[in-house]
């Protein structure tokens, strides 16, 4: 037997050593000589950290994750659209108003475009800002926390998926449409969209000391798709670019219907001029209904805020406010380099990659040559703003990033490579292959005045048979490339929870330092904190009780409650009395219709246990907090409906 | 002199030792600053998590209030005023006799510390959570040193003087050299 | 016995290490696993193993004894890829037949690896984005529509009979594959003169 055990263990390791010598050698084939060092390159050894964040969405998961680069890995999922059992985001009574809309509480949302706020066209690292595509609404982020602090839900649109981009001083973060619809919606035929359907594009003004944002004005567009969007950075600051696709208006059968024409546009909206226009009143007041949730951090809980009415621009009315640029074939991407001189559209059905000039635009405009206009809106000449054209570059252009040095990096979802091409030459450098299908890339800083371009991310659509297979559905991933050379070099491989869909990134210093260790219990305001243990209590109001209750190592106060009765419903406020790092308590309850909490230090939050039996049922710490963990419990006790058992609440019998 | 018993008052501005605990769990130490009227944290909470680490021991906690804190600032000022008077009278045995007196008063201060820590790290709550037994299956204290570094099961623990301290050696070294500068002046004053 | 055991486990090792430093030796650069890597370049998506799900567009293609001129166009211009990605595609096959209608000499120029871009933008002239069977195509040819191509070229769809053209050229066939659709044509799909 032993004798075998040693033979299984010769071949083990036999077939190890040979393992490892292919994938020395296929290494040295792939990358040459060079190509040994990969491992050291991404290795962050055990206690060090990472260089960058990259805080990469979930897309269809709702949460923004974050990661580091260049190890790829993952440190917290931040939920922001779809409730989180795990945090109890979602679940617990503080929490809940966060995903309030106008249709109800919605547990679920469609995560696409994190950015991070910028000052004078650089990161500043203070929030990050992502769009729900499904039912529209922007949230931000707050770099301190790594919580969502704000939704604002989007009116007057669908499908908000060119969002949420921020301009070069945070003035703005934007939303659009890219399903039009009847505005204000109404009850017609599909078929009568052509000329009835709209599509609005909407400015979030975002207060530069809290970051709170409120919808300053919408643009109220033809009913064409917004696909996706860019500010204007340096000279073209005070201008936003959106693709649009469907500007053959068509109602069905998109895949045919709205690939027809050679060309759809690039909208350019002066929101300078849109300034002008509301100070000088040419808006209309529009009736409407739509959730506003902020979190304050102090109460640690949120609020809804009904927000009545919108201002609304109308382009056709106003002039200079919009122009249309022509574009080939349904453009998807819209890229605006760090000078702020090109904007670079991909037509994902297109050959090329077409470039248009900020300078040559505001040319034309001045010329007032236009090729005709629709809808009011003038469209300029194709050949007056075209910058140059990447000539067949791959197949299915996406987007587009930039690393600071004069270079443009473009994701070809068909042919399923990343390319490297030079502005103004527009002459292609490198390729190189993703594994598979990417959509968006992501250089940190790689769409601000500032890149850091020294990393680049893919984010990948479908991976097969790149990682260990697990049924049907398989992992996603990104893959870390090295951008500091003339060519391209792929690092790593990264699994990532959902679908990844877009990312920002950022030096690691500039968000590091100004991470909260822990909320201050002075500076708790809860309306039901229990700031210490001596203030723990038991309150009945009719069938309702609200438990007043404390937690620090290793015990609940109190945990001891008696005077309960069936038919209750049943109020846990639980304070972490801790004040240290990371030491967070979780609590939950037998049978308790919700999740368990996770409870920061200095931190307060609620849930709610409905007594439907008789008996004595426990309650527990659900995270491992300390050496006496295990013994952090406690019991609630039950009576019969109409029982005399008098409330009572104990710690140690006391 | 006069400046020698002026730095006893920096005891009132500045901590006079300091103890920190290192953990693999507090990679910033926790640490407190002992003064002579109070103990405070070095970092927010940083006794609160002290307290909370060694309730599981059975530790007691570290008192808000000694009656060392009454005793030690009206020393600490009888002392200066003295010194600062002995200044005015210039004679130079007091000086020496000023500086016996405060050494054995900073002894006497340094024992009552060593008391104070040792109560604290031996004097357990029978009903403690954990209990550890050393080699010969006694107890385990976890008493702090009085001074330099020493492991206490997963901590480290330091205990240095702090800044109030150099004060308070400087002060007395202050007032010998006030001593010696004065006995060689008479020396010169003699030769000539 | 059993130190007898761990000398051959230690002197194997030793071995399998030897051979490690050697193939990472400048001298054995060339090796085997050179370059069974050459052959698969470049690796990616068309490199995937999966006998169990419907075969695509490069598999089907593969498999047919009528388009191994296709194939190996397909493989020269280095665009697997573009062929086994999730599409949809409609590739407009033509038969071996088909190729041998050029002039002489004109696939095996077009084989030659200078010209790989070349046979590449013709290969891609061929595929449309979308699923276009001959049902399809009829729509397409009955709404007056033409046939957007990769290249961003357009092809004219008519309709005779039951037959359907693209630029004049009959489809003999449609076959459904898990990635779009494969029309087999009897000619090469040229740009037209004008």
């Amino acid at each position: 037997m032993k004798f075998f055990n040693y033979l299984l263990l010769f071949a083990v390791v036999g077939a190890v050593s040979l393992t490892s010598c292919n994938t020395g050698s296929s290494k040295k084939g792939n990358q040459g000589a060079l190509g040994g060092n990969l491992a050291e390159r991404v290795y962050v050894a055990p206690g060090e950290h990472d260089e960058f964040y990259a805080f990469i969405s979930g897309g269809f998961n709702g949460q923004l994750a974050v990661y580091g680069l260049p190890s790829g890995r993952l440190f917290k999922v931040i939920p922001v659209f779809s409730v989180d059992a795990e945090k109890a985001y979602g679940f617990n009574e503080e929490t809940k108003p966060m995903l309030n809309t106008s249709y109800g509480f919605i547990p679920w949302g469609d995560l696409h475009h994190p950015d991070i706020s910028q000052t004078n066209g650089k990161l500043d690292g203070r929030w990050v800002f992502v769009n729900e595509n499904n039912t529209p609404r922007i949230a931000r982020v707050d770099l301190t926390t790594f919580e969502t602090e704000e939704i604002i839900e989007i009116p007057n649109s669908a499908g908000n998926h060119s969002s949420s981009y921020v301009t070069d001083n945070t003035e703005y973060v934007i939303a659009g449409t890219r399903f039009a619809v009847p505005v204000p919606q109404r009850d017609m035929p599909i078929n009568e969209y052509k000329g009835n359907f709209k599509g609005a594009l909407s400015f979030l003004k975002v207060d530069p000391e809290t970051g709170e944002m409120n919808i300053a004005f919408q643009i109220m567009m033809p009913g064409f798709d917004y696909d996706k969007a860019h500010p204007g950075r340096g000279k073209s600051h005070g201008w936003f670019f959106y693709t649009t696709y469907n500007t053959e208006e068509a109602h069905t059968l998109l895949e045919v219907n709205a690939s027809q024409r050679d060309k759809d546009f690039v909208a350019a909206v002066n929101w300078k001029k849109a300034e002008e226009y509301i100070k000088e009143g040419k808006f209309e007041t529009m009736k409407t209904n739509y959730a506003h949730n902020i979190y304050d951090e102090e109460t640690h809980s949120a609020k809804t805020i009904w927000e009545k009415e919108v201002k609304i621009l109308d382009p056709s009315k106003l002039p200079g406010l919009v122009y249309f640029m022509p574009m080939p074939k349904s453009p998807h991407g819209c890229d605006v380099d760090p000078s702020g001189e090109y904007i670079v559209g991909s037509g994902k059905l297109s050959a090329n990659v077409t470039v248009h000039s900020f300078t040559k635009m505001l040319e034309a405009i001045k010329n007032e040559k236009f090729a005709g206009d629709a809808y009011g809106i003038p469209i300029l000449n194709f050949e007056d703003v075209l910058a140059g054209t990447v000539v067949q570059p791959g197949l299915g252009p996406l987007h587009t990033e930039f690393d600071g040095k004069g270079n443009a990096y473009t994701t070809f979802f068909i042919s399923s490579e990343v390319v490297k091409w030079k502005l103004g030459t527009w002459e292609v450098v490198d390729r190189k292959p993703t594994y598979y299908s990417v959509g968006h890339l992501m250089i940190p800083g790689g769409n601000s005045q500032a890149p850091f371009g020294k990393y680049l991310v893919a984010m990948n659509k479908i991976t097969k048979d790149r990682y260990l297979p697990t049924g049907p559905e398989v992992t996603q991933s990104a893959q870390l490339y090295d951008i500091t050379g003339e060519k391209m070099e792929l690092l790593l491989d990264f699994p990532t929870v959902g679908e990844p869909h877009y990312a920002a990134g950022i030096p690691a210093d500039l968000v590091a330092p100004n991470s909260k260790k822990y909320y201050k219990l002075e500076e708790n305001k809860h309306p039901y904190a229990t700031l210490s243990e001596k203030d723990t209590k038991v309150v009945r109001d009719g069938n309702t009780v609200h438990v007043y209750m404390t937690m620090i190592r290793s015990h609940f106060a109190p945990d001891n409650i008696e005077g309960i009765k069936v038919g209750d419903k049943v109020y846990f406020h639980v304070t972490n009395l801790e004040q240290d790092y990371d030491v967070p308590h979780g609590i939950s309850m037998i049978g308790a219709n919700t999740s368990e909490m996770l409870i920061m230090p200095g931190q307060t939050e609620t849930f709610v246990w409905d007594a439907t039996a008789e008996g004595v049922w426990p309650f527990y710490c659900t995270d491992f907090c300390s050496a006496l963990h295990q013994e952090m419990q406690g019991y609630v006790r039950v009576s019969p409906k109409g029982s005399d058992v008098p409330l009572k609440w104990s710690l140690d019998d006391e | 002199m006069i400046i020698g018993a002026l730095l006893l008052l920096a005891l009132f501005v500045f901590p006079l030792w300091n103890i920190t605990l290192e953990a693999p769990q507090y990679p910033d130490p926790l640490g407190m600053n002992i003064w002579i009227n109070k103990i405070t944290d070095q970092e927010p909470n940083d006794i609160k998590n002290i307290n909370l680490m060694n309730h599981y021991v059975g530790m007691k906690e570290i008192p808000e209030h000694m009656p060392e804190f009454d005793i030690f600032p009206k020393v600490i000022i009888a002392m200066s005023v003295m010194g600062i008077i002995i200044g005015f009278v210039g004679r130079r045995g007091l000086y020496v006799t000023w500086f016996v007196v405060m050494s054995i008063l900073g002894a006497a201060g340094m024992y009552d510390f060593y008391l104070w820590e040792y109560e604290y790290g031996h004097n357990l709550n029978e009903n403690a959570a954990i209990k550890f037994l050393d080699d010969q299956g006694n107890p385990l204290d976890y008493q702090p040193p009085l001074f330099g570094t020493e492991v206490i099961l997963n901590f480290i623990a330091r205990s240095y003087p702090s800044t109030g301290a150099y004060f308070l050696f400087s002060g007395m070294m202050l007032s010998l050299v006030a001593f010696y500068v004065d006995k060689k002046e008479e020396q010169k004053n003699e030769i000539t | 016995m059993k130190s007898l055991i761990y000398t051959l486990f230690i002197a194997s090792a030793l071995i399998f290490l030897g051979a490690c430093s050697g193939g990472t030796d400048e001298t054995s650069q060339a090796g085997a696993a050179d370059a069974d890597i050459l052959k698969n370049t470049p690796k990616g998506q068309a490199s995937v193993v999966d006998n169990e799900s419907a075969p695509n567009i490069l598999q089907v293609a593969i498999g047919s004894p009528d388009h191994t001129t296709l194939v190996a166009a397909v493989q020269a211009a280095e665009i697997e890829h573009v062929l086994v990605n999730a599409g949809p595609l409609t590739v407009f096959a033509p038969t071996n037949a088909a190729f041998e209608k050029l002039p002489a000499g004109t696939v095996e120029n077009l084989l030659k690896p200078e010209n790989k871009q070349q046979l590449a933008t013709i290969l891609t002239r061929h595929a449309a984005p979308g699923s276009y069977a001959i049902d399809d195509l009829k729509k397409e040819a009955r709404k007056g529509r033409k046939l957007y191509m990769a290249t961003g070229d357009y092809l004219d769809v008519t309709v005779e009979g039951d037959d359907v053209y693209i630029n004049g050229i009959k489809v003999l066939a449609s076959i459904q594959t898990s990635n779009g659709i494969i029309n087999v044509i009897d000619e090469v799909i040229l740009p037209k003169s004008e």
